[in-house]
């Protein structure tokens, strides 16, 4: 089964979204 | 989110092909400051640049969640004017998903697209007739009202 491959640190999100031309899914979740 | 629509095969899949996905604490500093964050789930599309260009509010199922994100892709790339990957996408949630909440909005961006592409009104008023025979009840229909009178 697939899982999304969720990025933990914002700053190599946004390296890695402009070196591959995405967009980034930022997401704010509530574990309770 | 995270107990249904992320645990999705197509929704992963398409995440991890088209986006850069980062998932953080609803309270964590000082993004949540940053974008304002008042309620879970929110997920927000940026670009690289982490300027906000789409939101999405609440849970949605796959066949809703799918959609929205390609609508979140192309608003990111009309705002950027790469008008030929906004228009695919918008194509995509209007031929693949039109019985999504998205699929209004696609199909008012697709007209403004074509509009910007072509520099003719005829486009626009086609978007506004294609609205009102698919989606009269839309908000994008009442703000493409206008656009009849071209």
């Amino acid at each position: 089964m697939a899982e999304v491959m969720w990025v933990q640190d914002m700053e190599k999100a946004l390296a890695r979204a402009k070196s591959e031309g995405k967009p980034v899914l930022l997401d704010f979740f509530n574990p309770g | 989110m995270g107990a249904v629509t992320y645990p999705d095969s197509r929704v992963a899949e398409f995440i991890n092909g088209r986006m850069v996905p980062i998932q953080m604490l609803y309270d964590a500093q000082p993004f949540a400051s940053t974008y304002n964050v008042k309620w879970t789930p929110t997920m927000i599309v940026l670009d690289g640049e982490g300027k906000e260009h789409h939101r999405i509010v609440g849970f949605l199922p796959p066949d809703e969640f799918l959609p929205a994100l390609l609508l979140g892709i192309g608003k990111t790339a009309f705002d950027a004017d790469e008008l030929d990957k906004a228009m695919a996408d918008l194509d995509k949630i209007i031929t693949a998903y039109p019985r999504s909440a998205a699929a209004p909005e696609a199909m008012y961006l697709r007209g403004v697209v074509r509009f910007k592409k072509s520099h003719q009104a005829e486009p626009l008023k086609e978007a506004f007739e294609q609205l009102k025979r698919d989606y009269p009840a839309s908000e994008w229909a009442k703000r493409a009202t206008p656009y009849g009178l071209l």
